[in-house]
């Protein structure tokens, strides 16, 4: 009898702490556990009893890389609850800053997370070590979008000014436009990026899968639209909670999502998005495409990196052409009356779909708040995707197969501090 | 943090920032003269006392070894960012503050032991960066 086993007792290179260990007794896999140890941090339970006028503010913290996403599925779902006129101009300035905050993103992971991996070295510092100007370029792009949140959420980190009703104070014009040689500069580097990116060999994985992504009929969905998926259903984020369903897993402190029905796994994400999406492209994401080496319909996970890049420049041109045309919206906040009933809404956060639902007192108080993260989403088909992809590369040594198995959890860009913000807490008297 | 904070302000050139993501710490290495990190450490084999103060200073590949792995990585740490700076060649002055962490299980509450040793860290932050900068180039 043959014993392997894959144990990582700390992922490197994911936000958020998790392990993994998988046992193999002649070929077989005999135990795979994505195990998220990371402390469940309850802010479904502290959002019980606050005003709605707190929840930007509370559920910005759940995240130190995605706020916005956060604080925009929020503000959404209240905002179309109480029946809110927004000034315009509010959707487009919510736009630019969730585009700074995809390219803070996704430069962050494509650069400094994934990269390592497959070009061979053991981690950013050694790839920064032997390719300065690609790691200073990739610094300097992902400073754009840190510095276009910071721009209009009035702050570095967890954006203040976002608001239920717009923005508690809007950017001037001068300040946004400043973005602009430094867009088209960021954006000037996409092609050799996307050749780069297409260039590196990826191990081959070629398995079917079922995509969500949201979708939307004039733009690439990022705060507004419905949802998809590559097996043809269609939804929206008020039948959410009955199309998808998430369940406890004993060994993980993050839930897991299933369809319901069938009780199969399903990924969101940047490669769910581009393969629904493909008609929004913009432009030069457009050329970027294949240059990335990606060719649709593409469910492998290895190619997320290329779907980052792809949604870079999708990120980059929407910037441009928003900062362009902006102006202030005015007021910068409109009036809000809270409504009792039940608030939902999804954006497209980086890492993919995040719904929010808030049950909403008369008074304007939270009775109980839903937040299900991308990254628990896509928990079920990451342990699916390492039980498929394994028996393929078992003849590697043990330093490869874990490092191979590393990258397929890396595909996905978890971020766990996101996906452990829930534990359901049961007392019995 | 806001006992420091304007004690800090009061000083020529320095800035305080909450960093919150590693992955920020990148950043505010950048276009700097020194940099004073400050953060909750852990050492696995329970070397140090909860509320102990650890100061160290970074070396030319970044902050040692021994404070990298005693602090969290999430995603890009802290450590991988000093080491990252550091391989680039732009790393300033880099003195790291440690206070060792009672314990990493759930709840916002500071152990009294933590609790008990900021007015101490609070003066050496205070001391270390008016140092740094004296010595900052005019």
């Amino acid at each position: 009898m043959t014993h392997r086993s894959v144990e990582v007792p700390v992922i490197a290179r994911v936000e958020g702490e998790g392990a993994l260990h998988i046992k193999v007794e002649d070929e077989k896999i005999t135990d795979l556990r994505l195990e998220i140890y990371e402390p469940p941090r309850f802010f479904e339970a502290f959002l019980v009893g606050r005003h709605y006028s707190e929840v930007p503010d509370v559920v910005a913290r759940i995240c130190g890389i995605c706020p916005v996403a956060y604080q925009m599925s929020a503000a959404h779902g209240l905002e179309r609850l109480f029946d809110v006129q927004l000034s315009p101009g509010t959707r487009e300035l919510r736009r630019i800053l969730y585009c700074g905050e995809y390219i803070e993103s996704h430069v962050l992971h494509i650069f400094l997370l994934a990269a390592p991996d497959f070009l061979g070295y053991d981690d950013a510092i050694q790839l920064a070590a032997d390719k300065p100007d690609i790691v200073k370029m990739a610094l300097e792009m992902k400073r754009i979008g840190n510095d276009i949140m910071a721009t209009i959420g009035g702050r570095e980190i967890h954006p203040v000014s976002a608001r239920v009703g717009g923005f508690s104070k809007a950017p001037r014009p001068k300040d946004l436009r400043a973005f602009l040689p430094r867009l088209e500069w960021a954006l000037a580097q996409m092609p050799a990026i996307a050749d780069l990116v297409g260039s590196i060999p990826k191990p081959p994985f070629d398995r079917p899968a079922e995509m969500v992504s949201m979708v939307h009929p004039d733009e690439y969905p990022l705060n507004e639209g419905g949802l998809a998926s590559t097996e043809g259903k269609s939804f929206d984020s008020t039948t959410f909670e009955e199309v998808t369903q998430e369940l406890h897993v004993e060994h993980s402190n993050a839930l897991h999502s299933l369809m319901v029905g069938t009780d199969t796994p399903y990924f969101v994400g940047p490669l769910a998005r581009v393969n629904l999406n493909v008609d929004r492209l913009t432009p030069v994401a457009r050329e970027c495409l294949p240059r990335t080496g990606l060719s649709l319909p593409e469910p492998d996970p290895f190619f997320s990196m290329s779907a980052r890049v792809v949604e870079t420049a999708v990120a980059i041109e929407e910037a441009i052409r928003l900062i362009s045309a902006y102006e202030p919206p005015e007021p910068s906040m409109a009036e809000v009356t809270p409504k009792a009933g039940r608030a939902m809404w999804v954006t497209e956060a980086p890492r993919g779909t995040l719904y929010h639902r808030y049950d909403v007192n008369e008074d304007g108080t939270i009775r109980e708040a839903k937040i299900v993260p991308p990254t628990a989403q896509n928990f079920e088909h990451m342990e699916a995707d390492l039980r498929q992809f394994l028996p393929g590369v078992l003849d590697r040594p043990d330093e490869e197969l874990t490092r191979l198995c590393e990258m397929v959890v890396r595909n996905y860009d978890p971020c766990i501090s996101c996906a452990t913000h829930f534990l359901r807490l049961e007392i019995e008297r | 943090m806001r006992e420091s904070s304007s004690a800090l302000r009061a000083l020529d050139g320095v800035e305080v920032v909450e960093a919150g993501p590693a992955s920020k710490v990148l950043d505010l290495l950048d276009g700097v003269d020194a940099v004073v990190l400050v953060d909750a450490v852990r050492t696995s084999d329970g070397g140090r006392q909860p509320g102990e103060l650890v100061r160290a200073e970074a070396g030319p590949s970044g902050l040692p070894a021994a404070i990298g792995s005693s602090l969290s990585s999430h995603g890009f740490g802290v450590a991988d960012a000093v080491a990252l700076a550091a391989a680039l060649g732009r790393m300033p002055r880099v003195v790291f503050f440690g206070v060792e962490a009672a314990g990493v299980t759930m709840g916002q509450r500071l152990s009294p032991e933590v609790e008990n040793a900021l007015p101490q860290l609070v003066a050496r932050i205070v001391e270390e960066a008016a140092a740094l900068a004296e010595d900052r180039e005019p």
